[in-house]
């Protein structure tokens, strides 16, 4: 799970002696991925183009500001795009023979254009619902999200979180019940957020108490959870749903921001939503600021790299651990909620369907950063709705390649864009105070 | 067996009848089965508790010797394995369980059941029951295919029934199956009918056989319509041309993967849902009512207006699946000797498939429609409309 043998690096000023010579290492990476993207890029718009007309529909329905649809021919695009493709994959090979480096704004701008002419391959003869493709794309990224601060917080604290899936199944299953019994909202987040320290309590007091292996613990909650769910929804839900389990009561309503829900794309997509997507922002932003810039985080971030270190300053590891762990497992709890309030209505067995894993995978290729892991998140959830919108607007590939694609751009994205990762170093091993 | 084993290898929750008190070994079942079914048997620690007390005397008698006593209505012993999604999945194994209970009722037995967690319990499943003296197996889903042939195989004094797979050929076999081919286009063409936008979708589940025979049947009704009426009604999710890349949410969870499938089919026009897949109509029923468009939604496998009412309003029909019935009937007729491995297929002509009646739609529809469509379930059933499937290649 972490790289806990990877070598130091050369970052401590005091350690290197005066630089002699400076050394540039040329790294071919970049320039050859853009080649590679290329090529892809000549043979699938240029030379097997698509003829017909791709259109892109800004605005919805509801929009106060229409904006008209956009028509592109689909080849001509194509080949537009290529050359500029090409000529980007031109100027890295450039820069890097001249040793210097490629920033990452070449990237971002190469990803984006590649982006747009598959786009517009792919919508050949269709419209492309840019503000429902990205609403979507947000909708199945929030429980990644939360799933992905929970993880980042409570590694980097130093207990490896493989039960992100049980927290977020039990904060989904719990949510529903409170909120569907009671009627209150409010108390359904509360109580998903304690399902989720519930779960954490039990990770936490194995793995930081007893010394067990965090992942095995983890795996095991996972289990439980799912049985002891799937067991309750069978036996007590499904009997009496419309008290239990009434999406009616349960689900969350919209809640459009007055003024910046109009603005165009935008508004829909990050605006006209649940008040748990409300909460996420604010959550990502202060996990970021508390993690980086607060006492709070030094402290966390000190016992995930050398327990032994903090403690002899006097931080109590152990207890420092035991309470991020649980707070961690509130975030992700409040993540299971939005399976059930903010989005379907209603439980159901194993709702969420290995999203925890996924978003234990974007805390690693975040590299354990909570705005780098909530990018990846939001790239995970682009490819699932992505290939989604593909297959209903028509695409000749074949569905079960299709389904393979967000895996396959996050892959892609994590060999090219990340490379090589190194987590907290005392992430998953047990502080035994000697 | 040996009573060494006996520590180990016993479910005590998993004993549901008392014929098989005395034979409770459930050979080779994975840790996980026994975990899951003994929490989920919890609520009957007593019958565990005498389960135990019986498997302890069971070491000492001969296990053979079980049916005399207890026989009270009939010899027969029906049994039920489940595939993966468990006798609650609101689809085809709960209709299946309901089935068999129902048959067992009449016949005054106690069926055996056991659910099947993941695809490697199903062999070991199978075989428990076998132990258990079932006289019937039945195996729900073409999934345990493999598993019910060589359990035939091996047992050839068992008969075995399975549901939604055709492709066992075997003495003691009875193949189960449903052409709702048939049903589905009825629905297509009163969804092609109905549709205001001109934009109809389905999508599935998975890539299944049984998943993609309804989308299959729904665009051909769709097409049909568009022949007779020249019109141009679209079918989206799902092109007869080339079936491979029909749109699935990859997986049958009602999660928000589901949600937001149903979403960009909204999103594209359709006013008309037929999402194929265990629950996953739920989500589609949030996304329209999400949506605040008039968008109707067309259930599947039984009269979701009458099974699930949560969105009764949104239903224009539903196609359905005669499971329950088809396996009440398999049951009771191999309880009176009647087994045949002649395999049975619900059809239109047989009411083993069919469309559900409008419900709240039926003052919405053209005045016409049900007439149409009973018109047209007559030239199916006569050979003179053909509807294509997997099953009536």
């Amino acid at each position: 799970m972490t790289i806990q043998d990877a070598p130091l690096q050369h970052n401590h000023p005091d350690s290197v002696p005066p630089a002699l010579e400076k050394t540039v290492v040329k790294s071919w990476k970049a320039p050859i991925a853009f080649g590679i993207f290329s090529i892809i890029a000549i043979l699938l718009f240029v030379v097997f183009g698509r003829e017909g007309v791709s259109g892109f529909r800004l605005s919805t329905d509801s929009d106060f500001v229409q904006i008209p649809t956009i028509e592109a021919p689909t080849r001509a695009t194509g080949i537009v795009l290529t050359v500029l493709l090409v000529a980007l994959a031109a100027y890295s090979a450039f820069l890097v023979s001249r040793n210097r480096p490629v920033r990452l704004w070449i990237t971002v701008v190469f990803a984006l254009l590649f982006l747009v002419a598959f786009l517009t391959w792919a919508a050949a003869g269709a419209t492309i619902p840019v503000p429902g493709l990205l609403v979507g794309a947000v909708g199945l990224s929030v429980p990644l999200v939360f799933g992905a601060l929970g993880g980042v917080i409570s590694e980097r604290v130093g207990v490896v979180n493989v039960a992100i899936e049980g927290q977020l199944l039990a904060g989904a299953f719990v949510s529903a019940v409170v909120a569907s019994v009671t009627g209150q909202a409010v108390l359904g987040l509360i109580s998903a957020m304690a399902a989720g320290v519930l779960v954490s309590f039990v990770l936490a007091a194995f793995s930081i108490k007893y010394f067990v292996d965090q992942v095995i613990v983890g795996v095991v909650l996972n289990v439980l959870v799912t049985g002891l769910t799937s067991f309750l929804y069978s036996q007590v839900l499904t009997k009496n749903t419309d008290l239990l389990n009434n999406s009616a009561t349960i689900r969350l309503p919209r809640l459009p921001i007055p003024g910046l829900s109009e603005i165009p794309i935008l508004g829909p997509v990050l605006f006209r939503q649940t008040i748990i997507v409300y909460i996420l922002y604010v959550a990502v932003a202060v996990v970021f600021f508390a993690l980086f810039k607060t006492r709070w985080g030094l402290r966390l971030r000190a016992v995930g790299e050398h327990p032994q270190a903090a403690d002899t300053v006097g931080i109590n590891v152990a207890r420092t651990r035991f309470w991020n762990v649980s707070l961690a497992g509130a975030i992700a709890g409040l993540g299971g909620a939005y399976f059930t309030m903010g989005s379907v209505g209603s439980f159901n067995k194993e709702m969420t369907a290995g999203a925890g894993f996924i978003a234990l995978a974007a805390v690693i290729f975040g590299r354990w950063d909570p705005i780098r892991a909530t990018l990846a998140a939001l790239l995970f959830g682009f490819a699932s709705n992505l290939q989604s919108v593909l297959s209903i607007i028509g695409s000749p590939v074949p569905s079960e390649f299709m389904l393979m694609l967000p895996y396959l751009v996050t892959i892609f994205a994590v060999a090219g864009v990340v490379g090589r990762v190194r987590g907290p170093a005392a992430s998953g091993k047990a502080y035994i105070k000697s | 067996m040996p009573c060494a084993g006996v520590s180990t290898r016993v479910t005590l929750g998993n004993v549901r009848n008392h014929t098989a008190l005395r034979s409770a070994f459930i050979a080779g079942q994975s840790l996980e089965d026994i975990l899951s079914k003994t929490i989920r048997r919890a609520a009957m620690g007593g019958i565990a508790t005498l389960g135990f007390a019986a498997l302890l005397a069971g070491c000492a008698s001969a296990p053979a010797e079980t049916g005399s006593t207890d026989a009270a209505a009939s010899n027969a012993l029906p049994c039920m394995v489940s595939d993966a999604g468990g006798f609650d999945d609101k689809s085809f194994n709960q209709a299946g369980f309901e089935g068999l209970n129902d048959a067992a009722k009449k016949l005054g037995v106690e069926p055996v059941t056991v659910q099947s967690d993941s695809e490697t319990a199903f062999a070991p499943n199978i075989s428990s029951l076998v132990d258990q003296n079932c006289t019937l197996i039945v195996t729900v889903g073409f999934a345990l295919a493999d598993a019910t042939k060589a359990a035939a195989e091996a047992n050839s004094d068992i008969e075995f029934a399975i549901i939604d797979d055709a492709s066992i050929t075997a003495d003691n076999v009875k193949p189960i199956t449903f052409d709702t081919a048939g049903a589905a286009f009825l629905a297509g063409y009163a969804a092609a009918d109905y549709s205001k936008s001109g934009i109809v979708a389905t999508w599935g589940g998975m890539n299944f056989p049984t998943v993609t025979i309804f989308m299959d049947g729904f665009a051909q009704g769709v097409k049909y319509y568009n022949e007779q009426k020249s019109k141009d009604v679209k079918v989206l999710g799902y092109d007869l041309d080339n079936p491979d890349s029909a749109t699935f949410t990859g997986g049958f969870e009602a999660n928000d993967v589901a949600k937001t499938t149903a979403q960009n089919f909204i999103d594209q026009g359709a006013d008309i849902l037929l999402p194929v897949g265990g629950p996953i109509y739920q989500s589609a029923g949030v996304a329209i009512q999400e949506s605040g468009k008039d968008i109707a939604m067309v259930g599947v496998d039984s009269d979701l207006y009458e099974s699930d009412p949560t969105y009764k309003d949104l239903y224009l029909t539903s196609i359905l699946k005669g499971i329950k019935t088809a396996t009440d009937t398999v049951v009771t007729d191999a309880a009176a000797g009647d087994f045949s491995s002649e395999p049975y297929v619900g059809t239109l002509e047989n009411d083993g498939v069919g469309m559900a009646s409008f419900h709240d739609f039926e003052s919405k529809v053209n005045p016409s429609l049900q007439g149409e469509i009973d018109d047209l379930k007559a030239k199916i059933v006569s050979g003179d409309v053909k509807v294509s499937s997997y099953l009536s290649k």
